[in-house]
C-alpha cells in the first residue's frame, strides 16, 4: 500500500512540475528501504520486491515514457542488485556499520532507472535532467538513511 | 541448501522479469495497441492527478500574474517618467510662447528713482497709465523678472522689486517641477521658500514663475538656485536664488 502511495506521490509531483524538474524516484526508494529493513524472514519478500519493481516500472513507463520496458528493466535490475548485495551480508551483521552500503544501494536505486532511457534516447537535455534528478534525490536518500539508522539502533 | 534454493528462485524470477521487460520493450514500439493502453492508463490516472494539475495551473496562473504585474509596474513607471518629461516640455513650450509674445510687444521704461532707503524694495519708472501700465504688470531686466508694478499714476509707476521683503510670488523649479514661493529679504537676497526637503534640488536649477500666479503669467524666468539657505524643522527647505538680472545695476527696465 505504501508503495502505491509513493508511486502516486512521485507521479503527482511529476505532474505538478510539468516535467520541468526531475522528481526523486520515491517508489524505488520505498521499495529498497522495505527490502533492506525487512525483519519477517519471509523468503517470498524478495520475489515480491522483484515483481513490485516490475509492475511499478511498467506503470511508470506507460504513464511517462509511452513504451513499457525502460524503467521496468531499470527497476528490476536495481532490486536484483539490492537482493544480491544485501544477501551477502549475514543477517546478524546488518544492524551496524552498514550505513555506507545502504547509501550505495539507495543511490543505485536512483542512478540506474533513469540512466537507461538517457543512454538509449541520448541528448544533452537528457543528461542534464539525469544529473538534476541525482541532485534532487540526495536529500530523499539521506532521509531514508536517517530512518534506517534509527530503526537499526532500535533493533540493537 | 534452502538458502541456495531461494537464491536460485530469486534469480529465476528476476531474469524472467528482465526478459519480460526486454520483450515488452522490443515489441511494444511496433504495437498499435500499446497506444490505447497508454491512453487508457493516462485517463485512469486523470482522476488522482487532477489536484496536481489544478495546483500546477494555479501556480502557473499566479506566476504569470506576478510577471504581468511586474511588467505593468515597469510600464507604469516608464509612463510616469514620460508624463513628467512631457509636462516639462509643455511648460518650456509655454514659456517660449510667453517669451515670444513679450518679445513682440516689449516696451522699455527708464528708472527715474531708486531711493536709498528702499533700495532693495522698489523703483519708480517713467511710464504710467497713459502708457497702458497696470498694477501687477511684471517688470524685467535683461529678460529676467525683477519685480511687478505696485502702483500706477498718470505718467509714472512704482514697481516692487523681487528683493523686497513684502514681495511674494509663486515659482517653480523647472528641472524638478517643485513649487515654492519667491520672497526677498530686503537686503538684496532672493529666497525660494517652502520646498519639501530631499527633492534633489541642486545649485544651477532654473526658477521661473509658476502657473498658479494671479497676475503674473507662468514661465517668466527669475534666476537660478545658488544654494541652500536653511532647512526648517517642518520638513521644508529654503533656497537662495541668484536673480538672472543684475539687481544692483539697471537703468532701464522692460515690461
Amino acid at each position: 500500500m505504501i508503495l502505491i502511495i509513493l508511486w502516486l506521490i512521485q507521479d503527482l509531483l511529476t505532474v505538478f512540475t510539468g516535467g520541468g524538474m526531475q522528481i526523486p524516484g520515491l517508489f524505488m526508494l520505498g521499495l529498497v528501504y522495505r527490502l533492506l529493513t525487512d525483519e519477517s524472514n519471509d523468503e517470498n519478500v524478495n520475489l515480491w520486491g522483484i515483481w513490485s519493481a516490475f509492475a511499478g516500472g511498467i506503470l511508470w513507463d506507460l504513464r511517462w515514457i509511452g513504451i513499457p520496458g525502460f524503467f521496468t528493466l531499470g527497476y528490476v535490475v536495481v532490486v536484483l542488485a539490492v537482493i544480491q548485495v544485501w544477501g551477502i551480508i549475514p543477517p546478524q551483521s546488518r544492524n551496524s556499520g552498514t550505513g555506507l552500503i545502504v547509501f550505495i544501494l539507495m543511490e543505485i536505486s536512483q542512478l540506474i532507472p533513469p540512466l537507461l532511457p538517457v543512454l538509449i534516447l541520448g541528448g544533452a537535455a537528457g543528461w542534464q535532467y539525469f544529473l538534476t534528478q541525482q541532485i534532487y534525490s540526495l536529500p530523499a536518500i539521506l532521509f531514508c538513511i536517517y530512518f534506517y539508522n534509527r530503526k537499526a539502533k532500535n533493533r540493537m | 541448501m534452502e538458502n541456495t534454493r531461494n537464491t536460485a528462485r530469486e534469480w529465476v524470477h528476476g531474469l524472467t522479469a528482465l526478459i519480460l521487460g526486454l520483450f515488452l520493450l522490443g515489441i511494444s514500439s511496433g504495437l498499435g495497441v500499446m497506444k490505447s493502453i497508454v491512453d487508457l492508463w493516462g485517463s485512469i490516472l486523470f482522476i488522482p492527478e487532477y489536484p496536481a494539475v489544478f495546483l500546477r495551473e494555479m501556480f502557473i496562473g499566479w506566476r504569470s500574474w506576478s510577471r504581468d504585474k511586474n511588467t505593468l509596474n515597469d510600464e507604469l513607471e516608464r509612463l510616469r517618467n514620460e508624463n513628467a518629461k512631457l509636462r516639462l516640455d509643455l511648460a518650456k513650450l509655454n514659456s517660449e510662447k510667453i517669451y515670444e509674445s513679450h518679445d513682440n510687444e516689449i516696451r522699455t521704461a527708464r528708472v527715474t528713482l531708486r531711493a536709498p532707503m528702499s533700495w532693495w524694495s522698489e523703483i519708480r519708472i517713467d511710464r504710467g497709465k497713459q502708457d497702458k501700465i497696470t498694477q501687477g504688470l511684471p517688470v524685467f531686466s535683461n529678460g529676467y523678472l525683477i519685480g511687478r508694478v505696485s502702483s500706477v499714476s498718470l505718467m509714472s509707476s512704482w514697481a516692487e522689486l523681487i528683493t523686497s521683503p513684502s514681495f511674494m510670488i509663486p515659482a517653480v523649479i523647472e528641472e524638478t517641477r517643485e513649487l515654492g514661493v519667491v520672497v526677498g529679504d530686503g537686503n538684496g537676497s532672493v529666497l525660494l521658500r517652502y520646498i519639501p526637503a530631499g527633492r534633489g534640488v541642486r545649485s544651477g536649477m532654473k526658477v521661473s514663475t509658476a502657473m498658479i500666479g494671479e497676475q503674473v503669467p507662468p514661465g517668466l524666468p527669475i534666476g537660478q538656485i545658488s544654494g541652500e539657505f536653511s532647512a526648517g524643522v517642518d520638513g521644508y527647505t529654503t533656497y537662495r536664488i541668484e536673480p538672472g538680472a543684475d539687481m544692483s545695476r539697471f537703468y532701464t527696465v522692460s515690461y
